[in-house]
This record gives C-alpha cells, sequence and structure tokens, in this order.
C-alpha cells in the first residue's frame, strides 16, 4: 500500500465516491496502484497536501492558486479537464431590469454565489471591478452555500438563477458552465433573461502536488490518467460523472486573473 | 445518408430559447468534421455557442458577420466523440401491399439484419444511430446465422394476422357430457396437450432476452409462439373441464421428458428439439385428435392449434435448415443433443400408457369391446405417421435421408 499514489478530493456529492472508486480501479488495471481520501472542504485538502500527508490534491482554482502561492510557485500542476479550460462568468439580467450596459448596475441588486466561488462571486467581482463598475454602488445579494466547497456544488449558482427568475434581483453572476447547461436542458426562459456581459476567460479545477512528489509516480499518475477515454464504455461513466471528455495537460496562465483577485484587498 | 456541410437559419433566437433545436438535429445530419454553419442576429449567441462547443466537443471555428443587420455566421465543427453509427439510413419509403397493408417482413427487407451484431448497442433498435460508449449488454445470441433465418418476419406477419380467441371462436356451448369413457379420454387427452404446451412456452420465452435487439423480429416471433402457447394452454384447459369433466394423470416421463427440453441452453438445439422434433410430431398427434374427435367444438379447437404449430415448425425448420447450411458442425452436435436426451429417457419408459389407452378409447370411439381393437390399430398408424413425418422434416431441414433416420429413430417416444 505504501507505493499507492494518495490522492484527495473533496465529497461535494455522492457521486464522488464511485467516481474515484472507477477511477481508481482504471489506475490498477494501468498497473498503478492509487487510493484516494476524501475531505469534507478545500481548506484541509490544501493543507494535508502541504503537510505531505497525501500526494496529489484535485483542487479547485482557488485551491489551485492558495496551493502555488504557499509553495512559492514550486508546487507541480499535473492535469485538467477539457472543461476546466477557458471558463467564464456571466452577468445575467432581468430584461425588465432596463440594464443596458454595466454602469447600469449602479442601484440595482446584483445576486452572487458563495464567497469562496471563483466563477460566481470572486472573479466576476473582481473582472466588474477592472471593467471600472464601483461595486460599493451595486446592491450584493449574496448566496453563500456550500462555503468551503469552493462553488463545486453549484448550488448557489442554481440560487442566483431562481433568484433572478422570482424577481428577488435585477442582475446575477454565474458561471458559464451553468449557464450554457440550463440553456441546453431547457430550464432558462429567454424572454425574462438575457446576458448583460460575459468575463474575460480563466481556468478552472487542477490536479496538485508537492515538487518533492517522486518523478515515477508523476509519470505513472499521468500515464493513467491521460489513458481514460471517452469511447470506453467504463471510462466514459467516470468522466460523463467528472463532467468531462477528456483530461489534458496543466496550463498556468488560466490562473492570472484569480492570482491578481486574490491579492486585491477587500474582495473576499 | 450524411451530408457534409448544413447551414441553419436560427434568427434571433438565443441558445436555450430554440437555437440549440435547430443545430444539434444538424449536427447529427453531418459526418464528424463536417460542418453547420448557424446564422444568427443573437448577440450572445457566440459566447454561448463556444462554450457549448467546447462542453459537447464540437470544434467552434468562428464567427463572421454577414450582412448589415448584424447577422452573424458561426462555424461548426461537428466532434469526432459522441459519434453515431451505423450511418444514418436512406430513408427510403416502403412498400406498402396491393391492400394497403404494411408487413414486417418489407421492414426487414429494408433494413436487414446484421451478418454480427454488437452488444454495446443495447436496446437501440437496428437502423438507429448509436452512439459509442455504452454499456454492453447481457445478450449471447449475435449471429444472424444462428438466430436469424431470412423468412422470420414473413412468419411474424402470418401469427399477427391469424391470432384467434379461446373464449369467443370455438362453440362451447355445443359441447355436452360424453359418455364416461369418452369423456375420460377427452380429459386424459387434454391435461397431456396442455402440459406440452407449457413447457412450449417457458422454452422459446427464455431464449427471447438472449437475443441481440437487432434481430427484434425473432424475439417478436417467439413472442407471438408464446401467445399461441398460452392460448392453446387455455383452449385444452377449457375443454377437459367444459362439460364436467376433469383433468387426467400427469406421468413422470412426461415430467422428464419436458425437463430435458426445458434445461437445452443452446437456442438453435432447444429450436431442433421443441419445434422441429418436438412440436412437429405434435402435430400428428394433434392431427390424429382432429381426426377423431368426438364433437365439432373439439375438433374445431384442435385444428385451429394445429395451424399455430404449423407455423412454430416451419420456423423451427427455417432456423435450423439457415445454421445448418452456415455451420458444418451442428449436425453433429444436434445427433449428440438426440442421443443424450434418449439416453435420459430409455431409463423412464415409452409412451406414458394412459396417452396410449386414452388415444385408443378417443380412436374406438368408446370402450366397447368391438371397437378397442380398431383404435388400438390406428394408434399404431399413428406411431409409423409420426416417424414417417419426422423423416419428412428432418430432410427438409437439411439432413441426408441417413441421418434423418439416425435422428428419428432416437426420438423420444414420448412424443415430445
Amino acid at each position: 500500500m505504501s507505493d499507492a499514489i494518495l490522492l484527495g478530493a473533496v465529497a461535494y456529492d455522492a457521486k464522488v465516491v464511485p467516481i474515484w472508486e472507477g477511477i481508481r480501479e482504471h489506475f490498477q488495471s494501468e498497473g498503478v496502484p492509487m487510493d484516494f481520501v476524501l475531505f469534507s472542504n478545500y481548506e484541509r485538502q490544501l493543507e494535508l497536501l502541504l503537510r505531505g500527508h497525501i500526494d496529489i490534491a484535485w483542487n479547485t482554482p482557488l485551491a489551485h492558486v492558495r496551493c502555488k502561492a504557499a509553495t512559492e510557485g514550486q508546487s507541480l500542476s499535473l492535469g485538467m479537464r477539457d472543461s476546466d479550460r477557458d471558463f467564464h462568468a456571466k452577468i445575467i439580467v432581468r430584461k425588465d431590469a432596463g440594464i443596458t450596459a454595466l454602469a447600469g448596475l449602479a442601484g440595482k441588486r446584483l445576486a452572487v454565489g458563495s464567497r469562496d466561488s471563483t466563477q460566481a462571486r470572486i472573479l466576476p467581482l473582481h473582472f466588474l471591478r477592472e471593467a471600472g463598475i464601483d461595486l460599493r454602488a451595486v446592491a450584493l445579494v449574496p448566496f453563500d452555500t456550500d462555503v468551503g466547497k469552493h462553488g463545486d456544488t453549484g448550488t448557489s449558482e442554481l440560487h442566483v438563477l431562481d433568484a433572478l427568475r422570482s424577481g428577488a434581483v435585477h442582475a446575477g453572476a454565474v458561471g458559464d458552465l451553468i449557464w450554457v447547461l440550463e440553456q441546453a436542458a431547457g430550464r432558462i426562459n429567454p424572454s425574462e433573461l438575457e446576458v448583460l456581459w460575459t468575463t474575460p476567460g480563466f481556468d478552472h479545477c487542477m490536479f496538485d502536488a508537492l515538487p518533492t512528489l517522486a518523478p515515477d509516480k508523476v509519470a505513472a499518475f499521468q500515464r493513467a490518467l491521460f489513458a481514460m477515454r471517452w469511447e470506453n464504455p467504463t471510462h466514459r461513466r467516470l468522466l460523463e460523472l467528472e463532467g468531462l471528455k477528456q483530461w489534458m495537460p496543466p496550463r498556468e496562465e488560466g490562473y492570472a486573473s484569480l492570482v491578481a483577485a486574490l491579492t486585491a484587498p477587500d474582495l473576499l | 445518408m450524411t451530408l457534409s456541410a448544413v447551414a441553419v437559419d436560427a434568427g434571433e433566437l438565443p441558445l436555450g430559447g430554440g437555437l440549440l433545436t435547430l443545430l444539434r438535429p444538424a449536427l447529427l445530419r453531418v459526418a464528424p468534421g463536417g460542418l453547420v454553419a448557424v446564422l444568427s442576429r443573437d448577440r450572445a449567441a457566440r459566447d454561448d455557442l463556444q462554450r457549448w462547443c467546447q462542453v459537447e466537443h464540437h470544434g467552434f471555428l468562428g464567427s463572421e458577420v454577414v450582412d448589415d443587420r448584424g447577422t452573424q455566421r458561426h462555424l461548426i465543427e461537428r466532434g469526432r466523440l459522441g459519434v453515431p453509427r451505423p450511418e444514418r439510413e436512406a430513408g427510403l419509403p416502403l412498400a406498402l401491399q396491393e391492400d394497403g397493408h404494411l408487413l414486417a417482413a418489407t421492414v426487414l427487407d429494408q433494413a436487414p439484419f446484421p451478418e454480427h451484431a454488437d452488444p454495446h448497442t443495447g436496446f437501440a433498435p437496428r437502423g438507429a444511430q448509436v452512439e459509442p460508449g455504452g454499456p454492453p449488454y447481457p445478450v449471447s445470441l449475435l449471429d444472424r446465422a444462428h438466430v436469424a433465418p431470412p423468412d422470420v418476419a414473413r412468419l411474424y406477419d402470418q401469427a399477427v394476422a391469424a391470432q384467434w380467441d379461446a373464449s369467443r371462436d370455438i362453440a362451447w356451448s355445443r359441447i355436452t357430457r360424453l359418455p364416461d369413457a369418452l369423456e375420460w379420454s377427452v380429459g386424459q387427452l387434454m391435461t397431456f396437450l396442455a402440459e406440452n404446451e407449457l413447457s412450449a412456452l417457458y422454452v422459446p420465452s427464455k431464449f427471447i432476452p438472449r437475443l441481440h435487439p437487432h434481430f427484434a423480429e425473432v424475439g417478436m416471433f417467439l413472442a407471438t409462439q408464446v401467445a399461441d402457447e398460452a392460448r392453446h394452454i387455455d383452449v385444452f384447459l377449457k375443454r377437459a373441464r367444459v362439460a364436467g369433466g376433469s383433468l387426467g394423470v400427469s406421468s413422470v416421463t412426461t415430467s422428464h421428458s419436458l425437463l430435458s427440453l426445458l434445461q437445452i441452453e443452446d437456442f438453435t438445439e432447444a429450436e431442433f428439439m421443441l419445434s422441429v422434433l418436438g412440436e412437429g410430431t405434435f402435430i400428428d398427434l394433434l392431427r390424429f385428435v382432429e381426426r377423431h374427435a368426438p364433437d365439432e367444438p373439439t375438433f374445431e379447437l384442435v385444428r385451429r392449434a394445429r395451424a399455430d404449430e404449423a407455423r412454430h415448425v416451419h420456423f423451427g425448420l427455417s432456423h435450423v435448415r439457415h445454421a445448418l447450411a452456415h455451420d458444418a458442425g451442428l449436425y453433429g452436435r444436434l445427433e449428440q443433443s438426440v442421443r443424450r436426451r434418449a439416453a435420459t429417457m430409455s431409463a423412464v419408459g415409452g409412451v406414458p400408457t394412459p396417452i396410449q389407452d386414452a388415444l385408443v378409447v378417443l380412436a374406438a370411439g368408446g370402450d366397447a369391446p368391438d371397437r378397442i381393437s380398431r383404435g388400438h390399430e390406428a394408434f399404431r398408424e399413428l406411431l409409423h405417421e409420426m416417424h414417417d413425418n419426422r423423416m419428412h422434416r428432418l430432410e427438409h431441414a437439411g439432413f441426408s435421408a441417413e441421418q434423418a433416420r439416425t435422428l428419428s429413430e432416437l426420438h423420444t417416444p414420448n412424443f415430445m
């Protein structure tokens, strides 16, 4: 067991168990012993990664950026989902709110997601401020659900959309993934809601490891991970559950805006 | 038919408000790597399409403004993941019969059975565009040669057209109680017939879930066979009881014989034993009962059952003939199977005596001593007739005369 790669993931949903049980089985079949530990929040997971209790952490962008900061940029990025690339946040408005430009948000109620949600709170507010919007003039209506899960559950984004539908707010911030998926499922009424603004792009989750992780473990982990195929029914079930079609190599440039947002004062 | 490029005009529809409803089917019409051009005047469409394409793994190639009304043309390349197979059907209209009927056989002509079916296509009907990556289904009958004779759809069409009703279609009111010996004989025979038909309901049933759904017509035919057997069980048991008679004896010989049928796990072998040998001989038995029927409704119900059974025999013959033509080793396996069964059966005796006695009394028209010997003669003729007809059927199924004789003589003396 001591040779096994120990991976950490946050149990943001019951499906996390079958996902990692299945991926563990796949790793075994690739000759890569692996086991996983589930955490209830990303703060604890990051803490135990930094202490060396686990080898690899499946991190949100917020946990990834914090991991980089804590290791002075030395931590290893091992891979991400295709769906983690080029995320955007959307500012959605009610059509009857009379908001036609970002400046029109002044004096209006803007729903935002959990305080640790990159896509529904941290980055939309950061990008709004960069676009010159004075956030003190906007009435923020926060939905702080599932704090510690970094927005993974998507519940705060669904609350934002509900608040928009009910008319409780004039505008709301959600990630473009939820926005597109809710539309594709036919749950958005286009005569009621529309997109006011799309933020610049940013990247999402990442597998992080300490620089001290043995190179053969790094290589074995990446080999087994990238061997998963959408066309394979066993893999496909896991990939569908985890919300991707293909694992991708890591890239860092997609986190620059989040680094900037976290160094700015008073946002969180 | 797949196309290389398709254009969709989505007007002002937003992504979730109709644009996808036009785009998704358009993508299914092009081959992977093919292009769909979406014309749209919705200003959010560009971003939304780009994200949606990423989620669905299609390529978003870019957008350009094409007129002064702000119409944009978004170019999407169909992704290589989630590729349906096989290719889309040609979509030719189906030819109707002169009377306007549309037959399953016509559909089969247009969408023929595959030579081999893939368990990963699940319950997708033959001809559907199947997304890859589905789970394998626990079906084991995958080869056309061993599963699907070419005339199965025609037999299904005939079976559906020939369904009848055991409550309504028999003149039950015209059956009166027979003299005791004849009434007993009818009750005993009906018991035996129903017992055999129960086995004929169970045996094909167990193969239906093993059939690959691409051979649906085989399952559909077997379903008509199962429905036929249900009706026969119903009608035979009604006949036994309708005039106050009761059921007869179920013998251990019959029980052993039918169990050995039920235990066959190979579809072709089971079809051969049940439909070619068993039901073939059963037809001769029904014809005998028909010939000596004590009243017109009994004649009629047996006649109807025999017509159904003839269809089952036809399917069995067709199945075995088709399989023999494609599998050189099949004859040997079938002969072995018949020998095995004969060996088991030799330990439990010949035609069950209650059946023999009932057939003699029926043919004699009662138990008057002067008529019983005529009944005996008729029974002996029946045994010869069964052997001769079995030989004919076996030769018809594709066996040589010598193979046919061997198999027929080995066949269980219990008829089924």
